[in-house]
Order: structure tokens, then sequence, then C-alpha cells
């Protein structure tokens, strides 16, 4: 398995 | 928030989204620019929800609970989510969207009332379902038994671990525990994603030079929690995603938002070098062996009363010494709480905590 790289969003909006 | 994320989306650097899709329940509607971003994520299978104000251990059945699954099949409708999860403790808070995520005892009971949890949770999303770990600890003891109790917990629906290891650092300063004696206490072959992010240091009154780490995730992310990242990546097997996470109240400056950019990078740079020991192929799937069944909702009114005492405790102490009197003579001594036990720094530590969140974020 490739590791993938991501951000929490959400809070912002 | 929105303003550091630009450039690396523009970039093209973030592979998957996190949602926190509990947080958007007082909007009428999500924003069209955001629903076609989760869109273009969910297309690509890479877009993973996360739960903020379930209170998975609430002791009683609460409405509330019922509207957040029913919110969560409605996003599961709308889009493709490859997992969810949430956050290991219950609310302080008595309305819904207020409080922070708390310990509890590891009882029976509060290992079935989770295990009913989840499988509602999974339910409802028909994927993959994960826990985080949690930050704040009231003894040393409760450190050392969070990673058998999550494997307990999980076992039932085959669920994952999201590995905050700003989390788990808060834990081994907190404590003075070796990462070595600690990690070894987790499933690992149960992290599935790990979470990166940065906090603040608090200065405990009550005993002088002793700082409290605390995971307010308003500033940028510690040297020692990349150490740690680079150290427990190879030990993950069902290792896929790695979020770096930060709340939008500690990017309001351009330095912190530069700070931010350079965090991801520095995150994707190590994810990438760890990709060169992988290889492409099928990852552990996380689903449930077996179907579930769902009966009435668990409950234990004793531990739910308990809970609406420590967050009244918490929530209103005038100080530390009154919060830890009021504790010793509530409904909580002399059981499974053992708040006899409870480290002095981490109850007003505790205090703090309850105090900054019920109003709400």
């Amino acid at each position: 398995g490739t590791l993938l790289s991501a951000i929490l969003i959400g809070i912002a909006v | 928030m929105l303003e550091a994320c630009l450039p690396l989306l523009e970039e093209a650097r973030v592979e998957a989204l996190e949602w926190s899709f509990d947080v958007l329940y007082q909007t009428a509607e999500t924003p069209a620019w955001f629903h076609d971003l989760l869109t273009a994520f969910s297309k690509e299978e890479r877009l993973i929800g996360h739960g903020v104000f379930f209170s998975l251990f609430s002791g009683r059945w609460l409405p509330e609970q019922d509207v957040w699954l029913q919110h969560l099949r409605t996003c599961c409708a709308t889009f493709h989510f490859d997992h969810i999860t949430e956050h290991f403790g219950f609310m302080t808070g008595t309305d819904f969207h207020q409080g922070a995520p708390l310990n509890i005892p590891y009882t029976a009971s509060t290992l079935a009332i989770g295990q009913d949890r989840l499988k509602r949770i999974y339910e409802a999303c028909a994927c993959p379902v994960g826990l985080e770990n949690l930050a704040f600890a009231y003894s040393i003891d409760d450190v050392q038994r969070q990673g058998s109790f999550l494997d307990e917990l999980l076992h039932p629906i085959n669920g994952f671990i999201i590995l905050d290891l700003h989390n788990l650092w808060c834990q081994l300063h907190n404590f003075s525990i070796p990462y070595e004696q600690l990690i070894h206490l987790y499933p690992l072959d149960r992290v599935r994603e790990i979470h990166i992010s940065g906090g603040s240091w608090d200065d405990s009154l009550l005993e002088t030079g002793r700082r409290i780490r605390r995971d307010t995730h308003d500033d940028a992310v510690p040297a020692a929690v990349f150490d740690l990242f680079r150290q427990t990546i190879p030990r993950c097997p069902h290792l896929k995603y790695v979020v770096m996470e930060q709340l939008g109240n500690g990017l309001t400056s351009h330095k912190s938002k530069q700070q931010f950019y350079a965090d991801f990078v520095t995150m994707a740079s190590i994810v990438d070098t760890a990709n060169q020991q992988r290889e492409a192929g099928a990852t552990h799937a996380f689903l449930p062996a077996e179907q579930l069944y769902l009966g009435q909702p668990l409950e234990d009114e004793t531990l739910y009363q308990q809970q609406r005492e420590l967050a009244n405790i918490l929530e209103s102490a005038g100080s530390f010494d009154a919060a830890r009197h009021l504790l010793l003579t509530s409904s909580l001594a002399g059981t499974a709480w053992h708040v006899e036990q409870w480290d002095a720094a981490m109850i007003e530590t505790a205090v703090k905590i309850a105090q900054k969140w019920k109003e709400g974020f």
C-alpha cells in the first residue's frame, strides 16, 4: 500500500 | 484555514482530504465551492470523514446521537468516504456541540457501550470505522491501558486506529514514559491513519516548573513529533493516510500559514521516503468479519450521571483545590473512575480544558 498525504478541513466553513 | 490550504491544493500536493463532516451542522447547507472540492476527492476515493461531536461513551443514548447518525447517512449518500472516524472519550458539554472529549473508566460497561456505538456508526456509513487515541489522561494507568482498550473496542467491527502522534507525545511528556515503552502498548496493526499536529505548553500552577503538553492544535508541528512519525511509520503495516491537522484559530497570521505549508511539505517528504519502502497493492480492508446485530442502544444511567457530575465539577470549579475536593466527595469517589489516583496537574488541566470548551467551538 502507498501512503497518502492529507489535510484535515472543516472548521473554517 | 482554507487560505493556508489553498497553495497546497493548487500545487496538487494534497493526495487526500479529511473532512470534519459534523462541524457544518449549524449551516443550512455546504457551500457550493466546498461541495465541489469534496466531490473531487470523493470521486478519486480519497475522501475520509472525521467526526467530533458523537460522544462515543455517553452513558445515556442521546437524541442528538440519532440525529448525528442520520447526518452521517446523508453525507455518505452524497459522497463516497474511504473511512469514517471519531474520537475516544465522552464530551463534557451538555449541549451536543459544546465541550471537549475526556477519558472514561475502562470497565465492562464502557466497553459494551463503546462497541454498541461503533456498530451504529458502521451501520450508518457502511465503510471502515476508526477511533483516534486521546491525548488527555487522568493518570499513568489510563495512558498504559488505552491501547489495549482500543483494541478490544474495535474488535467487533474490525475497526482501526487513528494514531495521533502529537497526542502520543503529550502522554510521553506528561507522564515521563519512554516512546519504546508506550508504543508497544498500542495495537499498531490496527493503525490505518496517522495525525500530525501541534499544540501548546501549559505551566502548572500546582507544581512549579512542571509544564503540561496539550493538544490545542493551534501551533506548528514540533520537531519531536516528526521524529516520532519517522520512527512509527515502519511499525504500522496497514497505514494508508497521514493527515496534517491544525485549527483555523492558529492560522491567522501570514507567518503561521507559511509554517503550515512548510510542515505539510516536511510531512509529505517523510511519506515519500516511506513509500520507497512500500509497494502498491491492496491494503487491509478493516471491515467486520460477520454481520452485526443491533438491538436497543445500550445505556448505563449511573455512568451518565457520573459523567454529568464530572463535567459540572470541571466546568464550574473556581480552583484546583475546589475541583479536587468536589471530586473526592462526588459519586465518582470509590468507583472505577479512581479519582483518588488522578494526577493533580492533570485535574488542573482537565478544569482548563472543560472551561475552555464549555461555550463550544
